[in-house]
């Protein structure tokens, strides 16, 4: 493979016609949302900006990302919140479910059916103490282009009896980031 | 893909830093004496009156030939009550330019299974996290910077610290060659 997240994120702003994306300020950057209403099935990001910090952290823009800049998607993560002030939260293990979700950028869905199983990729973790949440994206990750809408379908459902379970909810999206930059990268 | 030694040069002479200098793994640190419920700290602002544990600067920028990458971001809570295991929002700002905006460190607090990067996380600590970056972020030589960090949790306690430490590779002024 050999190819580096920064690759990647310069090689589709470059099919995309981003031509400037190169000079924006590389970053490490997340953005999450929380339901706190229990539900079969969430859909996060849609709508997020009339979800204030703590309930999410997308700002005003919601679910897109500003003139250049970008997020190259490298793990996906779920937890439920405990309240529904959405200060505090757990991970999956605290609920005993696994999350059934689709990703949507633009148009397309670019991650479908896919499951974060509990305790999955218990072996990638130095600690593997408590079942894990999160799953890595394989190869280098997905990127979101700035201005184009994102969100996640996501469904709860028990881990050992495969039946759907109502849950309060949350997701968040971490990767390698680009923020705007007038001038150049420092 | 550069790696931080070679970005701290590359950026470093950009700017016209031309000093070679020591390369050293370089520790900064600031904490804030926190009032009775604050939710909003901002670090590397002010420096009065805190001791050398409290802060290693005295001023909000580097001097004139050190710089610095940041790899990895550690924050400490000293309270019981007020945790960092609830949701954060952290921003980090060199010069004018936002470096790290609006990211929450929160989920590398414990051990719920939710961390980015459980080989730097707090495993089970709610007072005391870890994140390693993805990206270098350089602090140039000379040039302001401070960090903000919001807290979800409103139950600070009067004379509570909270501290943030950014780690990475970086340049002491050398006045000869490296050591």
């Amino acid at each position: 493979m050999g190819m580096s997240a920064q690759d990647k994120m310069l090689n589709v702003a470059s099919r995309l016609g981003l031509t400037t994306l190169k000079d924006m300020q590389g970053t490490t950057r997340m953005v999450y949302d929380s339901q706190t209403t229990a539900a079969l099935t969430h859909t996060f990001f849609k709508g997020a900006s009339q979800r204030a910090f703590p309930l999410s952290n997308v700002g005003a823009n919601g679910n897109q990302f500003q003139v250049n800049e970008a997020l190259l998607v490298e793990k996906i993560g779920f937890f439920v919140p405990t309240g529904a002030d959405g200060i505090s939260y757990t991970g999956l293990a605290g609920v005993g479910v696994g999350v059934k979700f689709d990703f949507v950028i633009g148009n397309k869905t670019v991650i479908k059916d896919a499951t974060c199983e509990l305790g999955g990729e218990q072996a990638f973790y130095s600690d593997g103490a408590v079942a894990s949440s999160v799953i890595d994206l394989e190869g280098v990750g997905i990127l979101i282009p700035p201005q184009v809408e994102y969100y996640v379908i996501a469904k709860c459902y028990g881990s050992d009896s495969r039946l759907a379970s109502s849950q309060r909810l949350g997701c968040y999206l971490f990767g390698t980031g680009a923020l705007l930059n007038f001038n150049t990268t420092i | 893909m550069a790696n931080q030694v070679q970005k701290l040069s590359y950026v470093d002479n950009k700017l016209g830093v031309s000093l070679p200098g020591q390369q050293t793994t370089r520790v900064i640190y600031d904490s804030v004496n926190a009032t009775a419920g604050q939710q909003f700290f901002q670090f590397f602002t002010n420096f009065a009156g805190k001791t050398e544990f409290q802060s290693n600067l005295t001023t909000n920028k580097l001097d004139s030939a050190e710089s610095m990458v940041i790899k990895s971001v550690q924050i400490i809570m000293g309270s019981a009550l007020c945790n960092l295991a609830d949701h954060l929002n952290l921003n980090i700002t060199v010069g004018n330019q936002v470096v790290l905006k609006d990211f929450d460190p929160s989920f590398n607090a414990t051990n719920r299974g939710v961390a980015y990067d459980r080989l730097h996380s707090g495993f089970n600590s709610n007072t005391n996290l870890e994140v390693r970056l993805l990206t270098e972020i350089v602090i140039p030589p000379q040039v302001n910077f401070k960090a903000e960090l919001q807290t979800s949790n409103p139950l600070l306690a009067l004379n509570d610290d909270v501290t943030i430490i950014f780690k990475g590779y970086g340049r002491i002024f050398s006045a000869g060659n490296s050591f």
